[in-house]
Order: structure tokens, then sequence, then C-alpha cells
């Protein structure tokens, strides 16, 4: 509760400040808090995966991106109302798809009856692996991790690429513009 | 009950560090205070690990702890070898 | 016999702990510049993570959680002081003053002030002037980019 509390104090605040360093800063902060959100969930999985990209490679990444830009966000012309109305409009679906959800915890949702008590059950006879939410990963859904893998490499290596190009040239010019006052 | 105690002081430093991470003057308040934050985090972890009696977790907060000093130092970094004009507080004019 | 000791010693060093870490996040709200929050922020954090990991470590007793535990002490005691060495490195030479202030705190910090503005003013090329960075940390960046 108080997490939560914590999380929507940070967003606001990632929302409010044009200082685009402090959002970067406040963005690993997110999601620090975030991930730890995940963990008294009982994901700690999901926990650390979220700490790595989140606070880590996206981290790092907002960082190379601010190299090639200002660090001050600019103000926008004229109010945005356009873009509030979409985003009010995507919150209010997800929030009614949230009405269809089964209750929390209950034990006769879909997830716990249809397959979840097979790969309970027989994810050791079948694949040998000891932790179910590996063998399901890496066994049952192979062929979905192995696309999952390619996609990632894929941006990677177009982020890298991004980079890379855009940085020569630009660096020259921000050299030769600090300069010229 | 005194794991109970200890997740409440980390918590309340918690709340007091993100204070200082929305109000700082410059980024490096809010670096320190982001540090600060990822410490507390990471004993949180550890904390709330034996508050549920499974301390299985604690890799969890090994990795946070390397990701919290990878994370200031890319910061760091940035500041001294990148674009050095802009950095030292500025303050958020709305 | 043994378990109310551990439990006894365990009480202690949480208390200890929460204790620093409370203080610390105080500290780093109530200091007046950077460089004090980071000593208010830095050494107390360190103490108080250290000592809650302690109490956890006798809780564990002879585990491999203790051994992990261990190793996190052991990141905290080498990553904390570093990582706020570098902060504070990084603050000096971007040009952050510290604020040095006693009972008559406005006289002494415009002294500073005056001796950073002539320490930048005797630099060779005016433009740095607006980036108001120490001499060492200069040097360093020159060479680092004409390497590049």
């Amino acid at each position: 509760m108080v997490l939560l509390t914590l999380l929507a104090v940070v967003a606001i605040g990632i929302v409010r400040l044009r200082n685009l360093f402090a959002v970067v800063i406040l963005g690993a902060v997110y999601s620090f808090l975030i991930a730890t959100v995940f963990l008294v969930l009982d994901a700690p999985d999901v926990a650390m995966t979220e700490a790595a990209v989140g606070a880590g490679i996206a981290t790092v990444m907002m960082l190379a991106v601010l190299h090639l830009t200002k660090t001050d966000e600019s103000r926008p012309r004229q109010p945005q109302i356009f873009p509030l109305f979409v985003s009010a409009v995507t919150g209010a679906a997800l929030i009614y798809g949230t009405l269809d959800l089964p209750p929390f915890g209950e034990a006769d949702t879909p997830v716990h009856t249809h397959v979840g008590p097979y790969y309970l059950s027989q994810s050791i006879p079948d694949t040998g692996v000891p932790n179910v939410v590996a063998s399901v990963l890496a066994s049952y859904r192979g062929w979905d991790t192995l696309g999952e893998v390619v996609v990632i490499f894929t941006a990677a290596i177009g982020v890298l690429l991004l980079l890379r190009r855009a940085q020569r040239p630009t660096r020259q010019a921000t050299r030769s513009r600090r300069d010229a006052p | 009950m005194m794991f109970a105690v200890a997740a409440i002081a980390v918590l309340i430093a918690l709340a007091l560090a993100v204070v200082r991470v929305l109000a700082g003057p410059t980024v490096f308040d809010r670096l320190v205070a982001a540090n600060k934050i990822g410490n507390a985090v990471i004993l949180l972890v550890a904390i709330f690990g034996f508050l549920t009696g499974r301390p299985e977790w604690l890799d969890i907060g090994i990795l946070y702890g390397l990701l919290n000093i990878i994370a200031v130092f890319a910061v760091l970094k940035f500041l001294r070898y990148g674009d050095l004009g802009v950095t030292g507080g500025e303050e958020p004019t709305d | 016999m043994l378990d109310l000791v551990i439990d006894a010693i365990s009480w202690i060093l949480i208390l200890a702990g929460s204790f620093f870490l409370v203080v610390g996040a105080i500290g780093l709200n109530r200091m007046p510049d950077v460089f004090s929050r980071l000593q208010a922020t830095g050494v107390s954090d360190t103490a108080g993570a250290g000592f809650i990991l302690l109490a956890l470590v006798f809780q564990a007793g002879f585990t491999l959680v203790a051994v992990k535990l261990i190793f996190l002490i052991l990141i905290f005691l080498f990553t904390a002081p570093v990582a706020t060495h570098a902060v504070t490195r990084a603050a000096l030479s971007v040009g952050v003053t510290p604020r040095l202030f006693d009972a008559s705190g406005r006289q002494r910090r415009k002294i500073t002030e005056e001796v950073m503005r002539a320490k930048t003013a005797a630099r060779p090329e005016p433009a740095a002037q607006q980036k108001g960075k120490g001499k060492p940390g200069a040097r360093k960046k020159g060479g680092r980019s004409s390497k590049r």
C-alpha cells in the first residue's frame, strides 16, 4: 500500500518535471519500486526482469538518447486535448476490461482449470526441470521463447545502429555550438 | 515482529528519500536519493523474504545492488563526459 | 537460552540499523546542500544496512542464506562509499560549490563564491566559465576526449 502510494507520487513527479535528467533518474526509481511491488505480489521472476530492464538497460539507453538531444523538455505550444482524449478512452476501456476478470485468487478460474494442473503435475516427468516456470518457458513454449529472443535481438541491434549512426555528426555539432558564445 | 519493525523503518526512509528525489534542486541530490532508494529496496527485499518465511529471494537483492551502482555510474559518466553545459540546478519552472 | 541470546542480539542490531536508516533519511531532507546531504546519507545508510543485514545473518544461522547475506553486506560495503565518492567528484567537477556556513553563514558563502569565480576566471578559455569546472577535472576530460 505504501509502495503504491510512493509509485503514484513518483509518477506524478515524472509527468511534472521538465528536466529530462531528473526524469531518467525518477524512471529508475519507479522501476525499482514497481519491482518491489511485484516481489511482494510473489512474482520474483517478473521482479528480476523488471529491475534488470527498467532500472539497468532502460536508464543507460535513455542517457544515450539524451546525449543526442537537449536535456530540457520544451513546452507544448497549445494545450493538448487530443492525446488526453485518447489516453482517457484507452484507460476507460482497460478498466472496463478488468470488470470481466474473475475474482483474484479464486480456485476455479480458467487459469487454474485449463492447462495449469497439467503443467504442475507433469513438468518433472516431461522435461526433468525442477522449476515449473523455467520448464514452461523453455520447453512447452520453446518456439514462442525463440521468437521473443529473435524480436529482442533485432530490436537491440536496431537501437545500437541508430545510436551509433547519429552519434558522430551530432557530437561535433554540439561541440561547435558550445564554443560559439 | 522484529522484521516488521525493520520493514517499517525502511519504508519511512524510502518515503523520505522519495521526497528528496522529487524536491532536490540539482541532479546530484536526485542521484543520491535514488541511490538511497535502491539501498532501501534491497533491504526491503531481504526483510520481506524473512517476513514471509522464504528467504531464498536474496539473489534478487544482490542483483538489485549491482544494478543500483550501475545506474548511478551511468548517470555520473554521462554527466561528466556528455553535454556538461546544462546539468546543475535546472529547476522545473511550472 | 541460545535462541534468546540470538534474538536479543538481532533486536539490538535491527533497532540500531533502523535508527541509522531513519536518521540518514531525515538528514537527506534537512541538510542544506549536496555535500552535506551526501555526508548524512552515505555514512548512515551503509551503517544501517550493515546492521540490519547482520541481524538477518544472526536470524538465518549457518545456512546458504547467511552466505548470501554476507555477500550482500560486502556489496554494500564496497559500492556505497564508491558511489558516494563518485557523486562528490562529479558534483565538484561540474561546478556545484560546497556551502560553508557558520554563525554569519552568508559571509562565508560569498567568500567561497568569489574564490570559485576567481578560479574560473583565471582559466585560459572564457567559454569554460559557464561550465565552471575545476582544473583537474578539465585536464582529465581533455585527455579522455583526445583519446576518443
